[in-house]
C-alpha cells in the first residue's frame, strides 16, 4: 500500500505541493500529466531519495516519512534507466546485495540474460530500460515506481514485458505506481489513476472513469478528449430523485444539455468523439438531447476509423466513425450533416 | 580587398599569434633540455646530491598527494553535491593558496608551524619538527598544491549524475556504500588525473620550500642552489633532469585524455 498525505517535496525550482493519494495493496496505479507536472518527483518522494518538506508518506501501513531510500524496500526504475555503466548487465542486475536469488529468474523471464556479456555502453534504450527493470525486480520488491518503463521498447517487447510484468504483479502481489503517458497503458494495466499538474493532484479515478469523467477542461484537454468548449452552465431544476441534474451548457457557440453535478456558472463541456452519432438528415424521433446541424469540414482516416470534423457556425464538432460509416453516408467535405449527442454523454465540469 | 584575401589575413594572424605563444612556452624548455639534459642524465648516476634531492622530490610529492587524496576527496564530494553548508565559501577558501605568492606561502606556514609557534613546538616535541625537516616539504607542497586536487575532484564527481547514487540507494546500499560503489568507480579517471597534477605541481614547488625547508634539498632547491653557488652551467644539469620529471606526470594526463576520448566515442 501506497499512501501520501498532504506532501510537499521540492526538486529545484519545482515542487509538488499538498499531494494526497492512496494505492491500495495490490493495486497497479497509473500516473499521467504533462511534462513537468511532477510525476517523477512524485515517485522519487515515495522512494524516499526526495525528502519531503510537509505531510506524511506511508508504505505498507507503516509511517516511511522520515526513513532512508534504502531501508523502504520499493523498487524505481526511471526513464533512462540508469545502469551503472562501470558494472556489467548481470552485474547490473545482482547490484543489490539480497538479489541474488532472484537475478536468473528475473532476468530470464524478462529476457535479459543474452545480455549479460554485454557492456552498459553497448545496449540500446530499450535493452537499457528492460535491464533496469530486471534490476528493480531482482531484489523482489512489494512496492514498485516505474517512470515510463517501456518508452524506449520495440512494439514487441514493449508486450512482452507488460505481460511479463502484470504477471508478476500478480504472482507476487506487488503494488505498483506506473508514470506513463500511452492511454492505451493506462486503459489496460491501471486499477487507479492519478493525474497530475504544475505539481497538484487534479483528479484520481479508475481509468475509465477518468476518461469518460475528466475532472477539469485541462485533464480532458490532457486525455486527448476530441470535443471541449468553454461557457456558462446553468442547472435545470433538481428532480430529487437522484444527484444528478439536468445542465444547459451554451458557449464556443454552441447550446448542449447535459446530466451532472455542477453548480452553475462557467464550466465546460467535454464529449467525445466516438459519442456523436452522425446522420445525412433528421430521422426518427429519437432520445438523444442534442442535435445539431452542420457541414463536414474535413474527414481524417485513422486505419478503420475516421475523424470527422463538423463545422456548426462558430462551432466546430469532432465526430469518430468507422470508415464503414464514411464511405455509406458519404461523408465528404461540404456535405450537410446532422449529429446527435445524448445528454448522458455531454460532460459538464 | 577580397572576402578571400581578408580570410587569408586572418587566418594568418591567428596561426602567427598561436605560434609566437607556442614558441614563448616551448623554446626556454627545449633550450634547457637541449643544454643540460644529456648532461643531468649522466649525473644521475653518479651525483649522490641530486639522487637524493630527486628521492626525495618524488617522494614528498607522492606523501602530500596521497594525504590529500585521502583529506580533499570527501570534501570535494560535499562540494561537488553541495551538501556543505556555506559551500561557495569554503570553495573559495580551499583555492586561497592559489592565489597567494607562493613565498608568501611559505611564511604564512612558518607563522603557525614555525619553531617558535605551539603548533611547530608541540609537533616538534612529538618528533615531528616541520622547519628544516622533510614533513615541512610534504607540507609546503601539500599547501599549495591541494586545491588544484581538490577543485579537479570537485569536478570529476560533479560529472557523476547523482541519480545513480539514489538509485543505488533505493538496491538498499548506505550512503556511503552508494558513493564508494557508483560514485567514486566513475569518478576514478577524474579523481587520478587531479591526483597527477598535484604530484605535478608539488614537484616543480620552490617558493613555499625555500621558505620553511632549505635543508634537506628538493631538486628544486638544489637547482637554485647551484645556480647561485656556481653558476648556469652547474645548474643546468639538475634544472634539465627536473624537467624530465615533470614530463611523466604530462604523458600520463594526456595519455588519460585520449583514453577517456576513446571511450566516450564508443557505440
Amino acid at each position: 500500500m501506497i499512501a501520501l498525505d498532504g506532501v510537499t517535496a521540492h526538486s529545484g525550482d519545482f515542487a509538488l505541493r499538498d499531494v494526497s493519494v492512496a494505492i491500495a495493496a495490490g493495486e497497479w496505479g497509473i500516473v499521467l500529466g504533462p511534462a513537468g507536472s511532477g510525476k517523477t518527483t512524485l515517485l522519487e518522494t515515495i522512494a524516499g531519495v526526495r525528502r519531503t518538506s510537509a505531510g506524511r508518506v506511508r508504505l505498507r501501513g507503516q509511517d516511511v516519512t522520515t526513513l532512508a531510500p534504502e531501508l523502504r524496500r520499493v523498487g524505481i526504475v526511471y526513464q533512462h534507466g540508469y545502469l551503472f555503466p562501470h558494472l556489467s548487465v548481470e552485474e547490473n542486475v545482482g547490484y543489490a546485495a539480497d538479489a541474488r536469488a532472484h537475478v536468473r529468474e528475473v532476468s530470464e523471464r524478462l529476457g535479459v540474460d543474452p545480455l549479460f556479456d554485454r557492456p552498459v555502453a553497448s545496449l540500446s534504450g530499450g535493452e537499457r530500460q528492460l535491464v533496469a527493470v530486471a534490476r528493480a525486480l531482482a531484489p523482489a520488491p512489494d512496492i514498485l515506481l516505474l517512470d515510463e518503463p517501456f518508452a524506449a521498447l520495440d512494439p514487441r517487447r514493449r508486450v512482452r514485458l507488460r505481460v511479463e510484468l502484470q504477471r508478476m504483479h500478480r504472482e507476487r502481489g506487488m503494488t505498483v505506481l506506473h508514470v506513463t503517458h500511452d492511454f492505451t497503458e493506462a486503459g489496460t494495466l491501471g486499477d487507479i489513476a492519478v493525474v497530475l499538474e504544475a505539481g497538484r493532484v487534479i483528479q484520481v479515478a479508475a481509468p475509465s472513469v477518468l476518461f469518460r469523467k475528466p475532472a477539469t477542461a485541462a485533464v480532458a484537454d490532457f486525455l486527448g478528449a476530441d470535443n471541449v468548449f468553454a461557457g456558462q452552465v446553468t442547472r435545470s431544476a433538481a428532480s430529487g430523485m437522484s444527484e444528478l441534474d439536468t445542465l444547459l451548457f451554451e458557449g464556443d457557440g454552441i447550446r448542449l444539455t447535459g446530466v451532472g453535478t455542477h453548480g452553475g456558472g462557467q464550466g465546460h463541456a467535454v464529449i467525445r468523439g466516438e459519442d456523436v452519432v452522425l446522420a445525412r438528415q433528421h430521422s426518427m424521433p429519437s432520445s438523444a438531447r442534442n442535435v445539431l446541424e452542420g457541414t463536414v469540414a474535413e474527414v481524417a482516416p485513422q486505419g478503420v476509423l475516421a475523424r470527422v470534423t463538423v463545422a456548426m457556425g462558430a462551432a466546430t464538432l469532432v465526430a469518430v466513425v468507422t470508415d464503414a460509416s464514411v464511405r455509406e453516408l458519404g461523408l465528404a467535405r461540404g456535405v450537410a450533416v446532422v449529429a446527435s449527442v445524448k445528454a448522458t454523454a455531454v460532460h459538464v465540469c | 580587398m577580397t572576402r578571400g584575401t581578408a580570410h587569408r589575413a586572418a587566418a594568418m594572424s591567428v596561426m602567427g599569434g598561436a605560434l609566437i605563444l607556442l614558441a614563448l612556452l616551448v623554446l626556454p624548455v627545449a633550450a634547457l633540455v637541449w643544454r643540460g639534459g644529456a648532461e643531468g642524465v649522466r649525473q644521475l648516476g653518479s651525483d649522490g646530491e641530486l639522487q637524493h634531492a630527486l628521492l626525495l622530490t618524488a617522494a614528498a610529492a607522492t606523501s602530500a598527494t596521497l594525504v590529500v587524496m585521502l583529506l580533499g576527496t570527501p570534501l570535494a564530494y560535499l562540494l561537488a553535491r553541495n551538501r556543505m553548508p556555506g559551500g561557495s565559501i569554503v570553495a573559495a577558501l580551499v583555492e586561497l593558496p592559489l592565489i597567494i605568492p607562493h613565498p608568501v606561502a611559505g611564511i604564512a606556514l612558518l607563522l603557525v608551524f614555525g619553531r617558535g609557534t605551539p603548533m611547530g613546538a608541540a609537533l616538534a616535541r612529538a618528533g615531528l619538527g616541520i622547519v628544516g625537516s622533510p614533513l615541512g616539504i610534504g607540507l609546503a607542497m601539500l599547501f599549495v598544491s591541494a586545491p588544484l586536487y581538490v577543485s579537479a575532484a570537485r569536478e570529476a564527481i560533479a560529472r557523476v549524475e547523482p541519480r545513480y547514487e539514489d538509485v543505488a540507494r533505493t538496491l538498499g546500499d548506505t550512503p556511503w556504500r552508494a558513493v564508494r560503489r557508483v560514485t567514486l568507480p566513475l569518478a576514478k579517471r577524474g579523481l587520478f588525473a587531479a591526483a597527477v597534477v598535484m604530484w605535478a605541481r608539488s614537484v616543480s614547488e620552490f617558493g613555499a620550500i625555500v621558505i620553511l625547508t632549505y635543508n634537506p634539498k628538493v631538486a628544486s632547491v638544489l637547482s637554485y642552489d647551484r645556480f647561485t653557488a656556481f653558476g648556469l652551467d652547474a645548474a643546468l644539469p639538475v634544472a634539465a633532469v627536473l624537467v624530465l620529471l615533470a614530463l611523466v606526470p604530462l604523458l600520463v594526463l594526456r595519455s588519460l585524455r585520449s583514453e577517456a576520448r576513446a571511450t566516450t566515442s564508443a557505440p
